[in-house]
């Protein structure tokens, strides 16, 4: 924690949430995506976030990370959510099965649109905390003044 | 009664500088710290730059990243900005001294 650590500890916060925008679009994007290159529909993505601290492993490593605050929020991956699909009833489809059945992506629109309500006012309460960690450095400056 | 004459003591050693710095910091100069400061300033702004020069080519996918190179530099070159003026009022105070 140097003298931009609130600042670059919310820009991770900045980076994270506009890869999870990135992913939140690519499932509303998809979400009548009947086949895929590993065969069957889309499956839903989710993020995977994780405090950015490094592994420590010897004490003093270990006592020193519980004396300073983390360094923000790093992504781990992107997993599939493998819940089940949904089947719908189109026998016209190209994909569709001896009965006549397709199987859709599981997604849920609904879910998604909150999804990026979150992602969004996350955002902006990581710029928030960068402004604010900038104007207490200026504030600093005028000491004395 | 007998009075002793007023005399100067020697200065002892309570007073003499403690040296509670390691070695290889006491042994650097106050030039050396600031050349290092405004070294650390110069990367800032040439951070900021480039940044600024990879989202003009395309080449940057987080705008924030951009953003936050340029809100940095601003910071340092504000704070190296003080420093300059608290220098600059120390020598002025220093030239206005009666002699």
């Amino acid at each position: 924690m140097g003298m931009f650590g609130a600042i670059d500890a919310a820009a991770s916060g900045l980076t994270a949430e506009r890869l999870r925008m990135d992913v939140i679009s690519n499932n509303i994007a998809n979400a009548n995506t009947t086949r895929t290159a590993e065969g069957g529909p889309y499956r839903r993505q989710m993020v995977m976030f994780q405090p950015r601290n490094g592994s420590q492993s010897t004490f003093s490593q270990i006592f020193s990370q519980q004396m300073e605050a983390g360094s923000g929020v790093r992504v781990v991956g992107i997993v599939k959510d493998e819940s089940p699909t949904k089947k719908m009833y189109d026998p016209n489809h190209p994909d569709a099965d001896k009965q006549g059945y397709i199987e859709m992506p599981n997604i849920n629109i609904v879910a998604e649109m909150v999804d990026m309500i979150t992602a969004t006012r996350a955002y902006e309460a990581n710029v928030t905390a960068v402004n604010a960690a900038k104007s207490m450095a200026l504030k600093a400056l005028e000491i004395g003044k | 009664m007998r009075i002793d004459p007023l005399q100067l003591l020697p200065v002892t050693g309570r007073l003499s500088p403690q040296s509670s710095l390691p070695a290889s910091e006491s042994d650097k100069s106050f030039g050396h710290f600031l050349s290092e400061a405004l070294g650390e300033v110069n990367k800032l702004q040439s951070d900021a730059a480039n940044a600024g020069v990879r989202l003009a080519a395309g080449k940057i996918e987080d705008i924030s990243e951009v953003v936050i190179a340029s809100e940095k530099a601003t910071i340092a070159l504000q704070l190296t900005m003080q420093v300059r003026n608290k220098v600059v009022e120390a020598y002025q105070e220093v030239m206005r001294m009666q002699v």
